[in-house]
């Protein structure tokens, strides 16, 4: 029994030391790899951060995973290059976050795309600009991440919860969407991004002379409680003098079951939802209108669009997560690339300065305009798109914002 | 007073679907002693089974076939189905550990908990998937009564749930198999030697807690319309409380249970905010505990010398 | 049937007669070796690792195995010794934190102009948030005194919950909401400043050492012996006059206590604190740690907590988690399969199945091989031909893996010769599955090793890697 001990003892030391010899066999292999980067295909690896196996939001994750990897597949298909991609759960979770970044920092990957959340970025910022590594996030908008001066490589392809928020309110206040003095109803779902929104719309609503309704549900809920709280938020506050109901959510489904249940109950009001709500199969309420940061992919006629729909038919819906993933995956790609071309050697150093020169012209990109990083990291220019939902449930863009 | 009614009707029908996966907790833990953790995601297979008969028939916007032929198919295939997981899953991982200590099925059941979470995420992916209820059950067929509106689909819940209930309390007090499980509940090793073939048993029980969480995902989804990998964490873990605080063992409690928790989040969430409504909720369970700390219908723990 | 009672060397003298010289050497060297020096040895091990010129990932894992020693030993008093389900150990995880946060940022000025705040050093803010949660501690216990075990566990689970749920909406600018509180100050005191992961590791690997001393004192003191009677049955032990309440509030104290230091550690090292590093999976982790380690003895909790987290590690890097599919494979064979004479049949037969099986589909139809293993490295080439792996292996790989579940279930079913020789297709359907499928989506699959080394190891030693096997009267 005791010798028994002994043996698991000894296993515990050999996990131990087998840690320490896989990990310096992977830092070896680094310093390998990286002095005999072929000239004639341009090989590298890069790793993305999001939640998609783990966490409160693998939907969004694993529709943010499926995009980067179909952006890896197209870009290697049509540039002749051997790009890998690496997968690191990071859960929404910060500490695992920065676990998981540690790894990517210890590997050979040249730039991050990701972390997707915004609390990840907090964290784990600050770790990449020490390792002079880019991260380029699909989803990161909160505003602090590129004012807070800590994440000195970090860019996003989106713009932040300043821009949109004040937008959607000046569109309802601009075309009336409701008469002067009725109430309007913002929901948040309890996520930093939802709050963010809300905390910047409402002075400007209440600016305009509307009583505005703050209410909240736990965004992650899920089944029969998800349901409940839809239920008892339309019951109780939804009323006849709300006219309008802002819904700043991450998950298009909500939405729609939101909307499903104002049908239930026989309530009407004109739904508005922001970006994260943006999800052509699954929010059809008809009269809806929907903010975004890109153009419909599914119903626009370039031939880049078509592709990117054929390439993820086989995964399901997609919301709005994915197409900016794709972007940011591309750019990094790109940037890659073009330091091969240039002669050199990948590194980080190299690759992070090409990103900071990014400039994708409209026709390259499917975000609808050019695509350029301003100096702290932000979009340059702020790309917005509305969307109203016709009576047959399909998203028609409203060229005036 | 339309508040008042709505909410009550809400909190209804959630409470029935919590009081069905408690049952099949309470009943669990009656025959094992065991507090199984992976029953919420047996809960979440059903509703998967659900989905994908509506698939298989042409959709929800397509139904090749009539719609109460299709719901009857759902239930029989989602029962029967996840039921025969159970007692796989009693079989394959917790049959070994009948003497061990107790918490040591527990980080069994956590296991098979996160097998079944993502072995789904891994064959079916993870976005969120909608019955979409509303294109073969219109909103139209209710009943609206003074702005109150209920819906068939709720009615069919609750009167669903209420059969089963009644049916799960005849086969536990008039029948053979009820007497044994009883009888395995109350003394396993007494049972075994007056002839009750105990591991029966306890796969029957099995069988019949998991049918009955696959029906109440079936349900769910066609009431909530939401399914995604992750519903019976959540599910599981209201359905413990339910059947903790009627009473864990026994099942006119997990019953009563589970309808005042559905009730106390409905209300709470109207009423009060739905921002705090998941404290509400837990500081009533809290309090109830406190009051009575075997529970409304459970047994003041026998202490043996 | 069990022994009752704890009595495993009587019991095994009959086998220590006959063993090998190795093994008794072993065996006597352990029993010589008492516990002291072997927390000495541990405590050099500790700092000779964080002298290997580690990487940023490997500190890291190492900094985490020891924070998740630590956390299993807290968890260790409540449940191992006091006997005590409580779910909501978390909570107090956070507690340490979240004090620690407060009072080293913004928190108490202003968070939106990130200025003001209270800004104390490391030495007095620790001891703050331990006597803090020593009395949430207690308030607990003292809730815990009306409730019996489960009923504990949903009280105690709902108090976890509840602080998740409270810390993340509270308003922002008190408690920093979902974004969290960040840039704290580290440990800083005497003029210095501990701002590496490496620091923090030696910080933890203290804290271990210091705490496995203290516990081990405890443990064999009253209050260690009170505890373990209060487990085992507290109706004798308070015919006996232990205190029962007494003792159980203590045990809820202390255990609060080590979670909130490392509550504070993990705060400083991380340098932000956020609602999402205290939820329902932390906790799972916490507890997977001290059950595999097993319940009941410090060794356990501590090896449980390395255990886990170096596995946790390997499961996310593919070509480590493809070493650990097969690694567990072979260990299962190597440990289920007797006599040896049947293992050198099934090993040859597996092997040769498979070469057979690819060569038979290869000529039937090629695209049905025309893909390749999903394993990097040696391992993939080794498997070139072995394995049947389409071009576009998505769906195939999904049929196959329900096939491999039921597979696995029909194996445990069947006895005997008829389940040796169910083994063999079984094995070679999980390798192709592996490589077809699993490797494709590498995140998902390390979630469903943890789950499938959990059963494995708990069906196999339900009483955890180093606990000792009991009997509860229940």
């Amino acid at each position: 029994m005791k010798v028994r001990r002994l043996f698991i003892g000894a296993l515990g030391v050999m996990a131990l030391a087998s840690v320490t010899v896989f990990g310096a066999s992977s830092s070896a292999a680094s310093a390998g790899s990286s002095a005999k980067a072929a000239k004639a295909a341009c090989k590298g690896s890069i790793a993305i951060e999001a939640p998609f196996a783990t966490g409160p939001a693998i939907p969004q994750g694993l529709e943010q995973l499926h995009f980067a990897e179909l952006a890896v597949a197209m870009f290697n298909k049509a540039n002749g290059t051997s790009f890998t991609l690496g997968q690191d759960d990071t859960g929404l979770n910060p500490a695992l976050a920065t676990t998981r970044t540690n790894a990517i920092i210890a590997s050979k990957a040249l730039a991050v795309v990701g972390p997707s959340g915004s609390q990840e970025v907090e964290a784990v910022g600050p770790l990449l600009a020490a390792a002079g590594m880019a991260a380029v996030s699909p989803s990161a908008t909160l505003p602090a991440l590129t004012t807070s001066g800590a994440n000195k490589t970090f860019f996003r392809v989106v713009p932040d919860d300043n821009v949109q928020g004040p937008d959607d309110a000046h569109y309802i206040i601009k075309h009336k969407l409701a008469p002067a003095g009725s109430t309007i109803l913002i929901i948040d779902d309890q996520e930093a991004y939802s709050q963010g929104i809300t905390a910047v719309m409402i002075p400007i609503l209440q600016a305009a002379g509307f009583t505005v309704n703050h209410q909240s549900y736990n965004g992650a809920d899920t089944g029969a409680t998800l349901n409940s709280d839809m239920s008892s938020l339309v019951t109780s506050q939804v009323t006849a003098t709300t006219k309008v109901i802002i819904l700043p959510w991450q998950s298009g489904g909500n939405a729609e079951l939101f909307a499903q249940t104002l049908a239930q109950q026989g309530k009407t009001a004109t739904l508005f939802g922001t970006d994260g709500t943006n999800s052509p199969s699954q929010f059809v309420a008809p009269g809806t209108y929907v903010s975004a940061f890109g153009p419909d992919i599914s119903t626009n006629k370039s031939a880049l669009d078509k592709s990117l729909v054929k390439g993820v038919a086989k995964y399901g819906p997609y919301g709005p997560f994915g197409v900016p993933t794709w972007e940011a995956t591309t750019i990094v790609l790109d940037a890659i690339d073009s330091v091969c071309k240039a002669g050199k050697t990948p590194s980080r150093a190299n690759v992070l300065a090409a990103v900071r020169k990014t400039n994708i012209p409209a026709s390259q990109s499917d975000l609808g305009l050019p695509v350029k990083f301003a100096p702290n990291g932000n979009l340059a220019g702020s790309p917005g798109f509305l969307f109203h939902i016709n009576a047959k449930g399909k998203y028609v863009e409203i060229p005036d914002k | 007073m339309q508040i008042f009614i709505q909410t009550l009707v809400s909190g209804i029908v959630t409470g029935c679907l919590y009081a069905l996966i408690a049952l099949g907790y309470s009943m669990v833990y009656g025959v094992l002693k065991l507090l199984n953790f992976a029953h919420g995601d047996l809960y979440m297979i059903g509703a998967f089974v659900g989905y994908f008969s509506i698939q298989w028939f042409g959709g929800a916007a397509a139904l090749v076939i009539p719609v109460p032929l299709l719901v009857i198919f759902m239930f029989l295939v989602a029962g029967l189905g996840v039921g025969a997981l159970g007692v796989a899953i009693e079989r394959f991982a917790y049959r070994p550990l009948r003497n061990a200590p107790r918490i040591a099925p527990l980080i069994t059941a956590l296991g098979i908990s996160f097998i079944l979470e993502d072995s789904v995420l891994l064959l079916f992916g993870g976005f969120q998937r909608s019955y979409d209820t509303p294109a073969f059950i219109p909103f139209t067929q209710a009943i609206h009564i003074d702005g109150v509106n209920i819906d068939s689909v709720q009615i069919m819940v609750v009167v669903v749930s209420v059969a089963m209930m009644y049916g799960l309390t005849q086969l536990v007090n008039r029948t053979l198999f009820g007497k044994s499980m009883r009888a395995v509940a109350s003394d396993r090793e007494a049972a075994e030697m007056l002839g009750i073939n105990v591991d029966r048993t306890i796969a029957l029980t099995f069988f019949i807690g998991s049918a009955m969480a696959g029906v109440a995902g079936v349900m769910a989804g066609l009431a909530n319309e939401q399914i995604t990998n992750i519903i019976g964490f959540l599910a599981g873990l209201k359905a413990f409380t339910a059947a903790v605080v009627g009473g864990i063992g026994s099942i006119p409690g997990a019953m009563i249970g589970g309808l005042v928790i559905g009730l106390c989040e409905a209300f709470s969430s109207s009423y009060v905010s739905s921002q705090y409504s998941d404290l509400i909720v837990f500081a009533i369970l809290i309090a109830t505990m406190l009051i009575r700390p075997q529970g409304v219908f459970g047994q003041p723990p026998l202490q043996k010398v | 049937m069990a022994p009752i009672g704890v009595d495993e060397w009587v019991a095994r003298s009959g086998d220590r007669r006959e063993e090998s010289r190795w093994r008794a050497l072993l065996t006597r060297v352990d029993e010589r070796v008492g516990w002291w020096p072997r927390l000495g040895i541990l405590a050099l091990v500790g700092f000779i690792y964080g002298h290997l010129g580690l990487n940023v990932n490997e500190q890291d894992v190492a900094f985490n195995a020891v924070l998740y020693a630590i956390l299993a030993l807290g968890l260790n008093i409540v449940v191992g010794w006091a006997g005590l389900l409580d779910l909501g150990y978390i909570a107090f995880f956070g507690l340490g934190a979240y004090g620690y946060a407060l009072f080293s940022s913004h928190a108490f000025g202003s968070l939106v102009l990130d200025t003001g705040g209270v800004h104390l050093p490391a030495v007095a803010t620790i001891p703050i948030v331990l006597v803090a949660a020593g009395i949430v501690g207690v308030a607990v216990g003292l809730v815990a005194l009306r409730l019996s075990g489960d009923y504990l566990a949903i009280v105690t689970l709902f108090l976890g919950q509840a602080f998740a749920e409270v810390v993340n909406n509270v308003d922002p600018s008190v408690l920093g909401g979902s974004n969290g509180l960040f840039a704290l100050d580290r440990f800083h005191s005497f003029g210095g400043q501990i701002t590496s992961t490496l620091g923090y590791y030696y910080v933890a690997v203290i804290v271990l050492i210091v705490l496995m001393a203290a516990l081990h004192m405890l443990d064999r003191s009253r209050t260690g012996r009170a505890w373990r009677a209060v487990r085992d049955d507290p109706l004798a032990a308070q015919v006996m006059t232990i205190p029962v309440n007494a003792v159980k509030v203590m045990a809820f104290s202390f255990g609060a206590i080590v979670a909130a230091l490392a509550g504070t550690i993990f705060a400083a090292q991380q340098d932000s604190v956020f609602a999402t590093n205290f939820s329902a999976n932390v906790l799972i982790l916490i507890y997977a740690c001290l059950v595999l380690g097993g319940a009941g003895g410090i060794a356990g909790a501590v090896l449980g907590g390395i255990v886990v987290t170096v596995a946790q590690d390997l499961l996310t890097s593919p070509l480590d988690s493809a070493y650990l599919f097969y690694g567990l494979i072979l260990i299962v064979l190597f440990a289920r399969v007797r006599p040896w004479r049947y293992l050198a049949a099934v090993i040859p037969a597996i092997v040769g199945l498979g070469f057979a099986a690819h060569a038979i589909v290869g000529a039937i139809s090629h695209t049905a091989v025309a893909g390749s293993p999903g394993s990097v490295g040696w391992i993939g080439s080794a498997l070139r031909h072995y394995v049947i792996v389409p071009a576009n292996s998505l769906t195939y790989g999904n049929i196959l893996y329900v096939v491999m579940i039921v597979a696995l279930i029909a194996v445990v079913q069947l006895k005997g010769v008829r389940r040796l020789i169910a083994v063999v297709p079984t094995v070679y359907i999980a390798i192709c599955c592996w490589e077809a499928r699993l490797t494709v989506d590498p995140g998902i699959t390390a979630q469903i090793m943890i789950g499938a080394i959990l059963i494995v190891i708990m069906g196999a030693r339900p009483q955890g890697l180093l606990g000792t096997r009991r009997v509860e009267i229940v």
